[in-house]
């Protein structure tokens, strides 16, 4: 019964924690076609913000959140003007440029000495709840609220706000969203902004349960590229949904199987989708060459 | 006949000028050539714990005895120089080869002396081993490479091999001090159960199945061995298990960044086994403040040598820490740090015996090596040229393992130089009594 409880309750941390990391670059994608493959650079580079805000200016916790998800926002928005829109259209370019910058991240992290295991952030709130000898913290309950709420929050924002219906009109038709006076630019700037800033967003409310460091950088770039592969990539109900059946899936494989297992679980996943539908659950870029 | 003997005067004095300048030009020549420098060579993996540190207890090292003058070869001080290349052994996908072209090009670019360091990672140094064969360049590794094949390599072929040594521990005697660690709380508080924890890693594995067969073979029970990947984000699930099947002990073996959160959901989740282990994460002084004290009681390898938490092994020991500490504003971090430190000592002390920097002259005197350093005596097996290991600094070099106790490191084994006993967690005290 401890067993079985474990892994329902574990396995919704780990779907939000998976639909945390992966949403941004999902979203991105949805919006402007654009695939970002510096989001786990930034994610870290999120990450380093928040500790210096905390242990080096000082400045508390909140701020220190704050200034790193506008900080990275920024940096997200300067990416597209200043690298992305050059090679803007050309898909491999646009991964290459990104995952590039991703290294260049990563690599000063590490100038900088920001690498290793002596860095994490701490809980919001400290402490933990027990049901029924299973332990949950406080701030693994912060993770899958705060994901319920970002969901919602990104809901409203794209239906009922000028910019979030911007992105939507750019998402539906690019030609037809510029013809009515979106730039498409700048747009597509936002988005990488946005996806940059949630990003962040995940390093600050996900870190404290685990680790700052600059390696990781990858790991989170592979789940979010798992996940968005899988939902079908720029569909947010598909990240919900890819997340839930991933992350029951490997909590499900450590619990029962073996834990050494848990990292393959979400690669069969993706092996097994891209055999049958490769454009993932929700995706729609590819259903008419499907159909072909 | 005034100007005539001016004249000739003045000739005279140009002549004995230039003739003092071209006497003096061999003598300034010869001055340069006395004073140029020793270079020793660091082939480290730079940008991890275990490159940087070693790197900074070599340096320390080395601004230590040219602060007295040098190394004194044949009756003339030189300067130690240190170069360093990055070997990147410990990144992930790097080829073995990046190592190999960077202890290449400290042969052949830099022009050093003496190796001393990594590579850190064993298949890595074990492919060095032919490298420093061809260039017959005297090496001691001084971080990482716990492979006992290192060892037995250079002693199956000695003549080959010759120019290589060890100042680090291996496996087999870490495996064999950590079953003995084990045996210990046995008898005081008749633990018995063991849950094995690994990152699945091949070092990682094979040391989890050599310690587990070991245990089991001296009548402990192996109630589980979990492998963990890189990227794990939840260890509730074996934590879990540990707890059901009332697991005394959990065996940690990891040097992965996700050992954090293993730390702290070992504390949040109050599960009554003792950690032990060579767990990179809790090996700083740092995991104190980055786990929020939820390192706590956890026994871990102190990587490999002694002086890197602090002891009072020998009186060099915190000599070296402090040094250590006050010039890089941290205390010791990462493996083979103490050794690197002393390995450049150990050089020194070598080179100023064979009195020349003749390769096979530095084998020698390697080879002779009787000192006392940061972790107890210093002397290398004369086949295998392994360091001489012993659970006495009097005897030979001693590796440290300690428990967090209250934010700080306590040396609790070798018994020799333990500072404190092993304590247990709270939630461990009911079990303890039973």
């Amino acid at each position: 019964m401890e067993v079985l409880l474990n892994f329902l309750i574990y396995g919704l941390v780990q779907s939000a924690f998976l639909s945390l990391v992966a949403i941004g670059f999902s979203l991105t994608y949805g919006i402007s076609r654009l695939p970002n493959f510096a989001h786990g650079a930034l994610y870290i580079l999120a990450g380093f913000l928040i500790w210096n805000g905390l242990n080096v200016w000082k400045i508390g916790y909140l701020p220190s959140v704050i200034l790193a998800i506008v900080l990275t926002a920024l940096i997200g928005y300067s990416l597209y003007y200043g690298i992305i829109i050059r090679v803007r259209g050309m898909e491999v370019s646009e991964v290459i440029a990104t995952f590039a910058f991703s290294f260049v991240i990563v690599e000063l992290l590490r100038y900088f000495g920001l690498f290793g295991l002596s860095y994490t952030l701490p809980p919001f709130l400290r402490g933990s709840l027990e049901f029924a000898g299973v332990v949950l913290d406080y701030q693994r309950l912060i993770v899958i609220i705060s994901t319920v709420a970002l969901v919602a929050f990104l809901y409203f924002f794209t239906h009922y706000t000028k910019i979030g219906l911007a992105f939507r009109a750019i998402a539906q038709d690019e030609q037809v969203a510029m013809m009515l006076g979106i730039d498409s630019d700048k747009v597509a700037a936002l988005s990488l902004a946005f996806g940059s800033a949630l990003a962040a967003l995940a390093a600050a409310i996900w870190i404290p349960v685990s680790q700052l460091a600059s390696e990781s950088a990858l790991e989170i770039l592979l789940y979010a590229l798992v996940v968005s592969i899988l939902g079908g990539l720029g569909s947010v109900t598909g990240v919900i949904v890819a997340s839930l059946i991933i992350g029951y899936a490997q909590v499900f494989t450590a619990s029962f199987i073996a834990p050494h297992y848990q990292m393959i679980v979400a690669l069969v996943a993706i092996i097994i989708l891209l055999l049958t539908k490769p454009s993932g659950i929700f995706g729609k870029q590819k259903e008419l060459e499907e159909r072909v | 006949m005034g100007k005539w003997k001016l004249l000739v005067a003045l000739v005279l004095a140009a002549f004995i000028i230039g003739c003092a300048q071209q006497a003096a030009k061999p003598k300034e020549e010869e001055k340069k050539a006395e004073v140029e420098p020793i270079v020793i060579g660091l082939p480290l993996p730079i940008n991890f714990p275990d490159g940087y540190a070693p790197y900074r207890g070599a340096v320390l090292a080395a601004e230590e005895i040219n602060a007295k003058g040098g190394i004194n070869v044949g009756g003339v001080k030189r300067p130690i120089k240190i170069e360093v290349v990055d070997t990147r052994d410990l990144e992930p996908g790097v080829p073995i080869s990046e190592a190999l072209a960077a202890v290449e090009k400290l042969i052949l670019e830099k022009k050093v002396h003496v190796l001393v360091g990594g590579p850190a990672r064993s298949e890595a140094a074990l492919a060095t081993l032919d490298i420093i064969a061809k260039y017959k360049v005297p090496w001691i590794v001084s971080c990482g490479v716990l492979t006992p094949a290192f060892h037995k390599r250079i002693e199956e072929n000695y003549d080959k091999y010759k120019y290589a040594f060890r100042l680090n521990a291996h496996a087999v005697w870490l495996a064999k001090e950590n079953v003995d660690i084990l045996e210990k709380l046995r008898e005081k508080y008749g633990f018995n159960k063991v849950y094995v924890m690994v990152q699945d890693v091949e070092h990682a594995r094979k040391f989890g199945e050599v310690i587990a067969k070991m245990l089991e073979e001296k009548g402990w029970k192996v109630v589980g061995f979990d492998r963990y990947p890189t990227g794990t984000t939840d260890f509730s699930s074996g934590l879990l298990k540990a707890k059901s099947e009332d697991a005394d002990i959990l065996l940690i073996q990891m040097d992965m960044p996700e050992t954090m959160t293993l730390i702290k959901q070992w504390a949040d989740l109050k599960v009554p086994a003792l950690p032990i282990g060579f767990i990179r994460a809790a090996q700083e002084q740092k995991a104190w403040e980055a786990t929020e004290g939820k390192v706590n009681y956890f026994i871990v390898s102190a990587g490999a040598f002694t002086g890197n938490a602090p002891s009072n092994a020998t009186e060099w020991t915190m000599k070296f820490y402090n040094a250590y500490t006050k010039r890089w504003g941290t205390p010791p971090q990462g493996h083979g740090t103490s050794a690197s430190y002393m390995a450049i000592y150990v050089v020194a002390d070598a080179i100023e015996r064979a009195g020349s920097l003749d390769p096979d002259k530095i084998v020698k005197a390697l080879e002779e090596t009787d000192m006392m350093g940061v972790f107890g005596r210093i002397r290398f097996d004369p086949k295998s040229h392994q360091v001489i290991l012993a659970d006495d600094p009097k005897e030979g070099a001693v590796t440290c393992w300690f428990q967090w106790q209250d934010g700080k490191r306590v040396t609790i084994y070798p018994p020799s130089i333990a500072e404190g006993e092993i304590k247990l967690p709270p939630w461990m005290l009911e079990k303890a009594k039973r």
